[in-house]
């Protein structure tokens, strides 16, 4: 048996492993889990999520005694449970909720129910990891509950009572919000509701009364099929009526700004007119809001990640492009000035944003109206911020906003008696450190603001 | 044949016993009240939910439907 070395992430599974050769994804099934795939295929079971969008469509490329190789379909970048919005977030929990209940009622069960399988392609939530079924053992209960709660039920309910940045939490909590502490973390009023009661408080007190069963004494009683449905039924309507308490901060953010219509179309159109002669495939804007700026992009790009520090405004993006069907825009969450880390085993189970989009390669950046935030707020300095563009980007499309700018005054005087040190902000530093990586094709004062756009190229 | 590689989760198995009891009557009391609603003719339309239902097929047979309209 060839044995290929498998991606970082991929080994808690003995059903098989993913594997990259030459840059393609391709999983692995080992002879354990034959049984279940043949199953799954030959009813018919894969193809008819795979006709839904479901579950990553695979195609068979070899069939051994000691192996079977499939290739799934690609996703060029992936967004994990940490960099999702509220609405992404409960869009996943039900798309597994989903599948569980398809699963059950052809006998097949969901395995493992990890936030973690399950990404965002092609503008939907989808299922990635292909081996999670095995055949449902009759009246027994679902093994993978306990995880689906802790992964998504958790800190959905942490995101509703305490505001959608408890989402980032599962950046901490690799295997989901701990029981106990979630239900510590919930207001007392929670124990009163049948449901949450249940599901959380009475959940975790049974986890912690057999914890520390080591020999399995414990005798877990038979559920019927039905029995587990209900439970699935009811989380799923739960979830799916479940609301952010807080009002979205974003919400009038284009009533905050400090520039006119007339100014506000003019750097659309400057943008777009960049765009369109450079033609990209795929751009990446951050700091991008709602997507106001990609969505007055005219020439059509094949996808568009737009990430932002603000869960509200991602969520936002989000729901306007699942009710558009704006299939090519990713939004997702992201500090630029602390972006997702590698994390897990040996830290490299999750790659950081850093490796994905450097992977993902973007033919265009675009930076609008964020160089003041990471110079002024994070106190990064020019030749930083160009370098980590530079990590990225052939062509970066940002936006200065000059000394005199309204933000950027408001920006300083924050700083109260250290304003002087950010002295060096000024359009003459911010060329000279760009210059170090980039080339300035283009250069467009925008009228009516204090504002300036640059059209840079990176140097060779 | 075990599959299991992830914690056990004891605890999670034996509760859901009850946990879909409770499941069992929140479902029933849910489809009780919205029976009388239908029949008080209150019920909300939900045509404009975010979200599909939890049944996979049927939202694909919505999907064609708006797909091809």
């Amino acid at each position: 048996m060839t044995h290929k070395p498998s991606h970082p992430s991929s080994f808690r599974d003995p059903s098989g492993y993913v594997y990259i050769d030459e840059g393609v994804v391709k999983r692995a099934i080992n002879p354990i889990y034959f049984k279940q795939y043949a199953a799954l295929k030959d009813s018919g079971f894969f193809d008819k999520l795979f006709n839904n969008k479901v579950l990553i469509s695979h195609k068979e490329l070899s069939k051994s005694h000691t192996e079977i190789i499939i290739q799934p379909e690609q996703i060029p970048f992936i967004t994990y449970p940490y960099e999702w919005s509220f609405n992404q977030y409960k869009e996943a929990a039900l798309l597994t909720l989903k599948i569980q209940k398809f699963s059950l009622e052809n006998g097949f069960s969901l395995k493992d129910a990890s936030a973690f399988n399950v990404t965002f392609h092609n503008g939907k939530a989808i299922f990635i990891d292909t081996l999670s079924f095995d055949f449902y053992a009759k009246n027994t209960p679902w093994r993978a509950y306990k995880q689906f709660v802790t992964h998504f039920l958790g800190p959905l309910l942490l995101a509703h009572y305490h505001g959608s940045q408890s989402l980032k939490l599962m950046s901490e909590f690799f295997d989901g919000i701990p029981l106990k502490m979630l239900a510590s973390m919930l207001p007392f009023k929670s124990k009163l509701s049948p449901f949450l009661y249940t599901n959380i408080h009475l959940l975790a007190k049974f986890e912690n009364k057999h914890s520390e069963d080591y020999k399995g004494n414990a005798k877990v009683k038979p559920l019927s099929k039905k029995a587990q449905l209900n439970i699935v039924k009811t989380l799923y309507s739960y979830i799916k009526k479940l609301e952010l308490k807080e009002d979205s901060e974003w919400g009038n953010y284009y009533n905050k700004i400090n520039y006119s219509d007339a100014a506000f179309n003019l750097k659309a159109k400057t943008i777009d007119s960049w765009i369109t002669n450079l033609k990209p495939e795929k751009i990446i804007d951050i700091g991008g809001n709602d997507g106001a700026f990609v969505r007055q992009i005219t020439h059509r790009l094949e996808q568009a990640l737009v990430c932002d520090i603000d869960n509200n405004a991602v969520d936002f993006n989000y729901v306007k492009a699942k009710t558009n069907k704006e299939n090519y825009m990713t939004p997702f969450v992201l500090d630029v000035l602390n972006p997702s880390s590698a994390i897990g085993f040996n830290n490299k189970e999750r790659f950081s944003f850093i490796q994905r989009i450097q992977k993902f390669t973007p033919d265009v950046t675009l930076a609008l109206a964020v160089i003041h935030h990471i110079s002024l707020s994070g106190n990064v300095a020019f030749n930083m911020s160009a370098s980590f563009f530079a990590s990225f980007s052939k062509y970066l499309i940002i936006e200065f906003p000059k000394k005199n700018d309204s933000w950027v005054e408001r920006l300083l005087n924050s700083k109260a008696e250290f304003k002087d040190h950010f002295s060096s902000y000024s359009i003459e530093n911010f060329e000279k450190s760009y210059a170090i990586f980039f080339d300035i094709i283009e250069k467009k004062e925008i009228d009516d603001t204090k504002r300036v756009l640059f059209l840079l190229k990176k140097q060779r | 044949m075990n599959f299991l590689y992830f914690d056990p989760a004891i605890g999670a198995m034996i509760v859901q016993a009850i946990v879909a009891a409770v499941a069992g009557v929140l479902l029933f009391s849910k489809n009780l009240l919205f029976k009388i609603k239908l029949f008080l003719g209150i019920v909300k339309t939900t045509d404009k939910d975010l979200f599909d239902d939890i049944d996979i097929e049927k939202s694909d047979i919505e999907n064609k439907k708006s797909s091809d309209s």
